[in-house]
């Protein structure tokens, strides 16, 4: 008898655990974190607030605003987008927390668009995105470092490295500015370290060049600054900070009537940023600047067009740089989430950017890079200069589109045409 | 007698060891954020501990223990990315350069007393960590990184990065607050209680003052370095801006809260400090979720709170709590 119910129990044990993982094998696979069947979480983190956030507090919202556009246009495969944004004020520590929260209390799917090169740096190692697997699409910052997808595997860079800047105003330099007195401003992190490198292999040198701390940026030091360049007699002046370090510099030398050529990074060039921050326009006309992006005013290019219908219903901020840049994000976002098809996976999406994101359309004129070996996204800049009131034409008429990459390769002059705009701005990839 | 208090001490490690393994357990239970929140209270416990001994013992109001962390995490960085040694000698290196530090500023802050030597220590709340922009080998505003590594692989798939955080800053904490509940219920916790009623009477009866006052901040600087490292341990980095003045305030205030010459306390302190952003952001997302106020609540709160409890409680609540408690056990 006893043995009789051992026996039993034995074969309703095999039956359960036959059933239970036929069960399993049936079952749908377990449903991603951030994605239900009608939603789609999504994080970034960015100074909202702080000395650095003019500008860049606006591309939060517009990125929120173009996913609103296309939830009201049927969503990504009747998905709707949700984005929360965390205020980092530009600190690495507080982008730690931020992401932490992102991470394992709003369990978010991926990170899109985080801002800034050490706190990327700094999120990256301490909430370990890589081991979680977790996607970081367009990571807002130029440092070359990112493009080590050994290192990287799950993030994915959006903008043109700052050593692809350096190395394409470098040869601009050699091109336009040869035998001139040359400056250099620029953020000593590896924001600006990495441009300086790049200057330095292309065989520039640099006759006044001064480093300055990110947070430090103010009218006081700006005046040391000017005081140095102007002592030196600098007639070019190439500078690589963001916009609220720009701001000071250029207000602080039109006050100490010191005008030499600006040649102002992408990162902290953006007109309606610096008018803001109150630089008088007039400084802004004939500078130059590395540009990527069409001018935000030019309505004859579809992107600007498009997004601007966009940014008037849903979002009503003044469509500058960091708007445009906004919206962008928002598209591309979009194209990847639908290139990882119905079933979203945070690896799906991963293979998706490295299988189809080189196809993405994006409002820059440069190629983008991405591949099974490379993270990297656009690859180039044309040189634009600034009229009076602020808005950008490329230099010399028309834009004259270089590129080239982060290490030793040439700079190119290309003649890419990039993909147009979906219908309606609302892409149908797949 | 002498095995009495041996007696004493053994039952507290006891006591220790038992709370370690509930805190082993709860751990297992809880999801990786409250986990991560738990080595966050484990950290501050540590950095109040260094508050009371110093400001609720030996009487010396200091409101620069940021800096002190400060030093304690750089230190503890630079040993680890340099040397390449064990965790564990990170951590004692911290204690070792902080305690160090403490001592030379004990010499100055001996001579120094009340509003004076909270001025003093303040100017190095707010200087001390801006130092590291200077110099390059600090690695400036974005500081340098502070990688304890992986959990040991035996600990299996499931065991997470933030959980391996909880156990190491659990059991520092643990082991850190068993030394000093022992310190300060030694000679030298009564001749710091002594000096702080009375430093003449104190002195009148044979303590040695200006050495005593010297050895607290150098022990209570120790302390406060620990904990530096235990927190750049969590956040896998030491820079100027993870030793912010705010972070000063915010110890005081949990050191005031938790009732400032009350160990226990430190760890309702701890709760505090880590529950203060999480209220701050709950109420901010009621209030429509702005931007600004997402980021100056907690401060406000930290302020508030401070204010509020030295008006109406000016030893803490939590000394408050425990006499009532003792009054009616007494009767």
């Amino acid at each position: 008898m006893i043995r009789k119910t051992r026996r039993r129990r034995t074969w309703f044990a095999a039956a359960v655990l036959a059933a239970g993982s036929l069960l399993a094998t049936t079952l749908p696979a377990h449903a991603e974190t951030g994605v239900t069947t009608n939603s789609i979480k999504l994080g970034i983190t960015l100074p909202l607030t702080g000395a650095a956030s003019p500008g860049y507090n606006k591309i939060g919202n517009a990125m929120d605003a173009y996913f609103k556009y296309v939830n009201d246009n049927g969503g990504v495969y009747g998905r709707k987008i949700q984005l929360i944004q965390k205020d980092d004020q530009y600190s690495p520590q507080l982008s730690i927390a931020k992401t932490n929260e992102l991470i394992l209390k709003d369990k978010v799917f991926a990170l899109v668009g985080p801002l800034g090169t050490a706190n990327f740096t700094a999120v990256h190692k301490s909430v370990g995105l890589q081991r979680r697997g977790i996607p970081s699409l367009f990571l807002n910052t130029g440092f070359s470092g990112f493009a080590n997808k050994k290192s990287y595997p799950t993030s994915f860079t959006i903008l043109p490295s700052y050593a692809m800047e350096a190395k394409i105003v470098a040869q601009f330099l050699k091109e336009n500015f040869a035998g001139k007195k040359l400056g250099l401003v620029y953020q000593n992190d590896e924001f600006g370290i990495d441009a300086l490198g790049a200057f330095t292999a292309a065989g520039v040198k640099f006759d006044v060049s001064i480093p300055y701390t990110s947070g430090t940026q103010s009218a006081a030091t700006a005046q040391t600054w000017v005081s140095q360049l102007a002592a030196g007699s600098a007639q070019v002046v190439v500078f690589f900070g963001v916009t609220s370090a720009t701001a000071p510099l250029l207000a602080v030398a039109a006050g100490a009537k010191y005008a030499p050529q600006w040649i102002l990074g992408s990162v902290g060039s953006d007109p309606l940023t610096l008018q803001a921050l109150g630089v008088p326009v007039a400084v802004l006309n004939g500078a130059l600047t590395p540009a990527g992006n069409p001018s935000p005013n030019d309505l004859t290019d579809e992107y600007v067009k498009q997004f601007q219908e966009i940014n008037t219903k849903y979002n009503k901020a003044a469509f500058d740089d960091y708007v445009l840049q906004g919206m962008n994000l928002g598209l591309m976002t979009v194209q990847a989430l639908r290139a990882a098809g119905p079933s979203l996976t945070r690896r799906g999406l991963i293979r998706a950017m490295e299988a189809k994101g080189s196809t993405f359309a994006s409002v820059a004129y440069s190629p983008l890079g991405y591949s099974r070996t490379s993270n990297v996204g656009h690859t180039g800049y044309y040189m634009a200069v600034m009229g009076p009131t602020g808005d950008r034409k490329p230099f010399g008429g028309t834009v004259m589109l270089y590129t080239t990459d982060s290490g030793n390769g040439p700079v190119v002059k290309s003649n890419f045409k990039r993909p147009a705009m979906p219908a309606k701005g609302l892409p149908n990839n797949s | 007698m002498v095995n009495e208090s041996a007696k004493k001490v053994r039952k507290k490690l006891l006591l220790f060891i038992f709370l370690g393994w509930v805190l082993l357990i709860i751990g297992d239970r809880l999801d990786e954020l409250r986990v991560y929140q738990g080595a966050q209270i484990a950290m501050y416990t540590i950095a109040l501990a260094s508050i009371v001994l110093l400001t609720g013992y030996s009487g010396q109001v200091s409101l620069g223990n940021g800096a002190m962390m400060a030093v304690g995490g750089y230190a503890a960085a630079l040993t680890l990315n340099n040397l390449q040694t064990p965790i564990w000698s990170a951590f004692m290196m911290a204690i070792l350069v902080a305690a160090l530090f403490g001592a030379f500023l004990g010499l100055a802050a001996a001579r120094l007393s009340g509003p004076y030597l909270a001025g003093t220590t303040l100017a190095l709340a707010v200087g001390l960590p801006a130092i590291a922009n200077q110099f390059s080998f600090l690695g400036g505003e974005p500081g340098l990184l502070f990688d304890v590594g992986f959990p040991p692989e035996r600990f299996g798939e499931e065991f997470t990065q933030y959980k391996w955080y909880f156990w190491i800053a659990t059991f520092i904490a643990l082991v850190s607050l068993f030394i000093t509940s022992n310190i300060l219920q030694s000679r030298f916790g009564r001749t710091w209680k002594a000096i702080r009623g009375n430093s003449l009477a104190a002195e009148l009866s044979g303590i040695h003052s200006s050495q005593m006052k010297i050895l607290a901040f150098t022990v209570s600087s120790g302390l406060a370095g620990l904990a530096g490292a235990v927190l750049a341990m969590t956040i896998s980095l030491v820079a100027p801006g993870a030793y912010t003045l705010a972070l000063s305030f915010a110890l005081v205030t949990g050191a005031v809260l938790a009732g400032i010459s009350s160990l226990p306390g430190v760890v309702l302190g701890g709760f505090i400090l880590v529950a203060i952003p999480e209220i701050a952001d709950a109420l901010a997302a009621s209030l429509g979720n702005q931007d600004k106020l997402n980021s100056y609540l907690p401060g406000l709160f930290v302020s508030v709170l401070l204010i509020l409890s030295v008006i109406y409680t000016p030893n803490g609540p939590g000394e408050n709590l425990r006499k009532h408690f003792h009054k009616k056990s007494a009767h």
